[in-house]
């Protein structure tokens, strides 16, 4: 027991040599998801009703950022599917997958729960009361903006109820705060319902339902700033609260007791998330499993680390949703399906085997 | 001196908890809290490492209440080990460690050699890339001591550190404390083992700290069946003793 403690430096490395190979092994996942990323989003551009080339995708977007650099090797529709649909799409995917993946990871540790996503606190049920409003009330559906706006200001209203209600004298509680948005969840589900009940039009009715089943297909250029920014400084500031997120999931009295303002940054961590999800919710419908099963697949390449986990996280939920919109469009052609349900099909049998490979039991029972 | 409590008292969902609680824990001092289950030893414990705020009286750590402190500045001054043991997630016992480094700015590898040197401090040797999860109970005591170390306060606070363990782990958690040489205040359940491993020990009974002073003068048969209703006996039985090699 009373170890040679004059040694101790030396063997410091010797001790964490595990680490320099976590750290190479860290690496190489990131590059290798990247790949897949950019792979993904390349098959994405090409494959459709009209296929485009592989090379020739490369063109088309070679020749629109710096116009005369490639042979024209393409036609004038070829160029309009990609350039206007496809890419565009593509993109949305990219950074819809990321976000949902990276605001359940944080949910995950902000409520010390599992079995958090992004559709816990009822943001993305006040979300799509808006979009139903203004779908069933036909104000417009074109170019898909007032859809967005309604849908990010039902979420916005949203956020505030369930803030007013989980929090007592300015402080939020993991349990206070998963009930509150339980119960708006319902609330909102129950009024969008009622609308659509007493919605005249079938064909509303339908667009509906397919919008709060998540897909992309409004894709336009004009929806990519927002969500794109929202989750560079999303990111960025969660990268920059690691060490505070993995004390955070170390349970609240450890993270005080670790120098962290607990109350400050479940505040601060309630907001960004809320936003961020009323952001992607606005453009793209209310996708399932991708914020619930992606972080969980990320721990388990990468352990719970916040550092690794939220980059890893983000990779892989832009490359799955990726994969899912191809899937999406491409089974039933010239059908879309509705994104909500190739995640399941993919999400349900992953989460059984998490279900059976890990005692869950013990972890849910905290909130 | 390290800690001053003075006339600290708590309130839990407004039911007063603590009353006009006051102790004293000076350098290099380890001081052990006893009481009754329900007295308000960790509601005291929690209030000086601030995870509650008291309703009167002031805590001091280095002359310095600590609830005016900015949070990263009293958890360099304070660390605690308690009971309560991170959830299922599968943070490396090396990561758990690290996290001690949370009040200080970041310094990669001399922030490594520093949890290296606390887990051999501890007797972790090779556990840094284990799973904290699939520690033993004793392992996972070790770990969490390790990165109250890295944390570099000159206060410890250990609330209930040995409940989970056996008897010789009780007692190797215990000697590893003491042999640390930090100002450490502990709530400990087993008075014979508090008598043993402090210099001096506070009783607690209905939120009150009764008596202070050194074990012997304040553990007195007439204490013992006031605050805990027990008769106490002196009398010859089992004496545990740490062996000095496994």
């Amino acid at each position: 027991m009373t170890g040679d403690t004059r040694r101790a430096p030396a063997q410091a490395t010797s001790i964490f040599k595990g680490r320099a190979g976590t750290e190479r092994r860290f690496g190489l996942l990131v590059g290798a998801l990247a790949v897949a990323v950019v792979a993904s989003t390349w098959l994405a551009v090409s494959i459709g009703a009209i296929p485009v080339a592989l090379p020739q995708t490369w063109g088309i977007v070679a020749d629109r950022l710096v116009p005369g650099l490639v042979p024209r090797t393409w036609t004038p529709v070829q160029e309009q599917i990609v350039w206007d649909f496809r890419l565009p799409r593509a993109l949305l995917a990219l950074l819809v997958g990321a976000g949902l993946a990276v605001v359940g990871a944080v949910l995950q540790a902000l409520v010390r729960n599992p079995l958090a996503d992004p559709f816990l606190l009822g943001i993305s049920s006040g979300a799509s009361f808006g979009a139903v409003l203004v779908l069933i009330l036909g104000i417009s559906t074109l170019g898909g903006l007032p859809l967005s706006a309604a849908a990010f200001a039902g979420s916005l209203l949203a956020l505030g109820l369930v803030y007013a209600l989980a929090q007592r004298s300015g402080r939020i509680t993991p349990s206070r705060l998963v009930l509150a948005g339980v119960a708006l969840a319902y609330l909102f589900q129950a009024l969008y319902s009622f609308v659509l009940q007493q919605a005249q039009s079938g064909r509303a009715a339908q667009q509906v339902l397919f919008w709060l089943m998540g897909s992309l297909g409004g894709a336009r250029w004009e929806m990519l700033p927002l969500p794109a920014v929202a989750l560079a400084g999303g990111l960025a500031y969660l990268l920059l609260q690691h060490r505070r997120l993995n004390a955070l999931s170390a349970g609240e009295e450890t993270a005080v007791s670790l120098g962290v303002n607990v109350h400050r940054l479940r505040l601060t961590l309630f907001v960004l998330t809320s936003l961020l999800v009323g952001v992607l919710v606005a453009t793209s419908g209310a996708i399932a499993f991708v914020g619930l099963i992606v972080p969980h697949a990320a721990r388990l390449l990468v352990g719970a680390d916040h550092r690794r986990v939220l980059p890893v996280t983000a990779l892989l939920g832009a490359a799955f949703l990726q994969l899912v919109d191809i899937a999406a469009r491409t089974v039933n052609a010239p059908q879309e399906l509705a994104l909500s349900i190739v995640t399941a099909l993919f999400g349900v049998p992953f989460f059984l085997w998490l279900l059976r490979r890990r005692s869950v039991d013990r972890a849910v029972t905290v909130a | 001196m390290r800690l001053d409590l003075s006339g600290v008292s708590v309130r839990l969902d407004d039911r007063p908890i603590v009353h006009e609680a006051g102790l004293r824990v000076d350098d290099g001092e380890f001081v052990a809290l006893v009481g009754p289950n329900g007295c308000g030893k960790s509601t005291l414990m929690r209030t000086i490492y601030r995870a509650l705020r008291p309703s009167a009286g002031l805590i001091t750590v280095d002359g310095d209440d600590v609830h005016g402190l900015s949070w990263r500045e009293s958890a360099r001054r304070t660390a605690v080990v308690a009971q309560e043991t991170p959830a299922e997630l599968d943070f490396t016992v090396g990561e758990v460690v690290l996290m001690g480094r949370t009040p200080y700015r970041l310094e990669g590898q001399a922030d490594a050699e520093r949890c290296a040197r606390a887990l051999e401090r501890v007797g972790l040797t090779d556990g840094a890339d284990r799973v904290y999860a699939t520690l033993s109970g004793g392992e996972k005591q070790r770990a969490l001591i390790a990165r109250a170390l890295v944390q570099e306060t000159r206060l410890l606070l250990l609330d209930e550190p040995t409940s989970h363990l056996d008897v010789r782990h009780q007692l190797e958690i215990l000697h590893l404390v003491r042999e640390l040489g930090v100002a450490t205040l502990a709530v400990l359940h087993d008075l014979n083992q508090a008598a043993a491993f402090c210099d001096r020990l506070y009783v607690m009974s209905a939120g009150r700290v009764l008596a202070g002073g050194p074990p012997g003068q304040v553990l007195t048969p007439e204490l013992i069946s006031e605050v805990y209703g027990v008769r106490a006996v002196r009398r010859t039985q089992l004496v545990f003793e740490r062996l000095e090699e496994r």
